[in-house]
């Protein structure tokens, strides 16, 4: 080691020398290109990983919190319709640590109508599934409370009350409007046809905006109302479970099967969304379409600056090694030049996202179908970035000045 | 010493251009031999060989009892930066670098300490006239000064044998003198072997002996008697514009 440190201390120097006497102009576009190509592979990053994790939340927070427990095959193999002593089954999900809370939901299929001037001219209907929520145990679980855009959240007392999203009702900015009940709102009165024949009317109490369209198209009424319409008693169709974020849902799940809850079906949130995982991974080949196109216009940009340097300086690279210069050295002083344009673009390009791009879209989220996005950078993605270019300016500095470096003398001096 | 036998160099090609065809001589340590020719005899060749910067086709080399013929590219690139010295005709400088860090260079590749390497760097290009001129850029520095802080480079490792490709093909008159007689001192007083191939007549008066090549081959050899050195020295290559004290380095 001790023996390589001249001929890195020459290196060290000649690079110095390039960079204080070399072109100035040339160091700042090479950097400025460096530093655009850096930004430019995480701010996109950022914004799909934001989009991505926005979903994720969305999910988690207001469609099925982290994990869901349904009814399993009971001891013959047949497929149960509803999960059994339910009030027994959330004591023993409540005593796992780290759980913060668990809400039993019914579910039933329905045709709900509204008639908004009730003269039969223009009756709107729409085959739906209405679920039911326990309002005190719910709030632990999701958090619709705090996207109410209209009226109220239930009460658990709530009998001949509907809660809807804006999906459902229509209007508040829905997107999917074809599938709803076309602008009704907080108060009207809408009916309700269970499949079992029960046919009840609800006053709509409150409209709720999430703005992801999956938690956005949901009917609720209290799971008292529920228990009447379907006469049953201590029963759930589902079981949502919120963790806390300490452990992933798979230790959750060994935790719960190993508290006696093995009969049912326990799934994870990710199970729930498996359209929007597609659309995450595809968000996951862009990042890396992204990455590797922004390498490449850094490196290739390294390159071309290099190449020219050592192109333009061939004779004095011959030079150089007639006085006795090895070829490592001139190889190493272009490579720490070509470091030292990605070093200075990465330092500069963290300034400008943390600085600048981060802090606007913290303050400016972009406008998202799942709800506003802002950037969100992935400490793993941004060290590989970090990695990659590190990696593509040594292969960029290399290449040029090892193709000249080892070029013979008296051709490299005198052509 | 240089001890050169029967050396060949043959350049490859559809027509192979024989540029050395078998020359052997001897120089020794101290003297300043010439090396001239008409364009095309191979004296260049000659010296590309001597210096290690090219391999002969054929033949040997010794460099103070050293046989260079056939070492490695990385032994002879050790052998240059420990042992030779080479100028340039057109000055060969590192834009990059002031005059000091051009002389210096070598020094810094042989590991020397930083203010050590400064101090001999410094003591030379004094010797070579250039003790103000220090931290000048090589763009802010004439032709002339330009070819003393080569011939310091050159000079910096304690080089045994300098070599000088036509170090003043590129001067005026005055600085022609001026390199010259900086030449003939560093033999005279340090005893330095130097080759120098130069086709122009008046400059072989500063050496001891010219060595003719034509053709690819050692035709003739001349010794400079001691008389036409000195006046050589005291009126060469002198103008009326011709600074004395520069004369004088």
């Amino acid at each position: 080691m001790a023996a390589l440190w001249p001929d890195f201390r020459a290196a060290l120097f000649l690079f110095y020398k390039y960079v204080t006497r070399g072109n100035k102009g040339t160091l700042v576009l090479t950097i400025m290109v460096a530093t655009l190509a850096f930004v430019q592979i995480n701010f996109i990053s950022g914004i799909l990983s934001g989009a991505v994790n926005l979903i994720y939340v969305q999910t988690k927070s207001n469609y099925v919190a982290n994990i869901v427990i349904q009814p399993g095959k009971d001891q013959f193999g047949y497929q149960q319709e509803y999960l059994t002593q339910v009030d027994l089954l959330k004591r023993k999900i409540n005593a796992i640590p780290g759980i913060i809370g668990c809400s039993s939901r019914y579910t039933a299929g329905s045709i709900i109508t509204y008639d908004p001037d009730k003269t039969g001219k223009d009756v709107r209907s729409i085959s739906w599934p209405v679920q039911s929520i326990n309002p005190v145990e719910e709030v632990r679980v999701s958090n619709l409370q705090n996207f109410m855009v209209a009226g109220l959240y239930l009460d658990a007392s709530d009998r001949d009350q509907i809660m809807m999203g804006r999906e459902v009702a229509g209007g508040y900015g829905a997107a999917l409007e074809v599938q709803s009940l076309k602008g009704a709102d907080v108060g009207d009165e809408i009916t309700v046809n269970y499949q079992n024949g029960v046919v009840r009317t609800y006053t709509i109490k409150g409209i709720y905006a999430t703005v992801f369209p999956l938690a956005d198209m949901t009917v609720f009424v209290t799971h008292k109302e529920m228990e009447s319409v379907l006469s049953l008693h201590d029963r759930a169709s589902e079981i949502l479970i919120k963790t806390d974020e300490a452990y992933p849902e798979d230790y959750y799940i060994r935790e719960l099967r190993r508290a006696g809850i093995d009969m049912q079906d326990i799934r994870p949130w990710q199970d729930f969304i498996g359209l929007v995982l597609g659309i995450a991974q595809s968000f996951d080949i862009i990042k890396r379409i992204i990455l590797f196109i922004g390498l490449v216009v850094a490196g290739v940009t390294i390159f071309i600056v290099i190449f020219i340097a050592t192109i333009s300086r061939r004779k004095q690279i011959g030079i150089m090694k007639a006085i006795g210069m090895k070829e490592g050295i001139i190889i190493g002083s272009y490579v720490l030049l070509a470091v030292f344009y990605a070093v200075v673009g990465i330092c500069l390009g963290i300034a400008a996202i943390e600085l600048a791009v981060k802090p606007y879209f913290i303050a400016h989220p972009l406008a998202f179908p799942m709800g506003k996005v802002s950037l969100l950078i992935v400490r793993t993605e941004f060290l590989t970035s970090i990695i990659s270019m590190l990696a593509v300016s040594v292969v960029a500095g290399f290449i040029p000045s090892w193709r000249i470096a080892r070029e013979n003398i008296i051709r490299a001096i005198w052509g | 010493m240089i001890k050169v036998t029967d050396l060949k160099k043959t350049y490859p090609g559809h027509v192979p251009v024989h540029a050395l065809k078998g020359v052997s001589f001897e120089v020794p340590s101290g003297q300043f031999v010439a090396i001239m020719g008409p364009s095309g005899s191979g004296k260049s060749t000659l010296l590309h060989q001597l210096a290690l910067l090219d391999t002969p086709t054929d033949g040997q080399i010794l460099l103070d009892g050293i046989d260079v013929s056939g070492l490695s590219e990385s032994r002879k690139s050790d052998f240059r930066l420990r042992h030779l010295g080479y100028v340039f005709q057109e000055y060969a400088l590192i834009p990059e670098l002031n005059a000091i860090e051009n002389a210096f260079l070598p020094l810094l590749l042989l590991g020397m300490k930083r203010t050590e390497y400064r101090r001999v760097a410094s003591d030379l290009m004094a010797r070579v006239g250039l003790s103000e001129r220090l931290h000048h850029l090589i763009s802010q520095l004439s032709g002339g000064e330009q070819q003393r802080v080569a011939i310091a480079r050159a000079l910096v490792n304690r080089s045994k044998i300098l070599f000088a490709d036509e170090p003043c093909a590129n001067l005026d008159t005055d600085n022609k003198g001026i390199v010259l007689r900086l030449l003939r001192k560093l033999c005279d007083e340090l005893g330095q072997t130097i080759l120098m191939v130069t086709h122009e007549p008046e400059q072989r008066e500063f050496t001891d002996r010219v060595i003719w090549f034509k053709d690819g081959l050692l035709i003739k050899e001349e010794i400079i008697p001691g008389e036409m050195r000195q006046e050589a020295l005291r009126n060469g290559y002198l103008t009326d514009k011709s600074d004395g004290n520069l004369m004088n380095l």
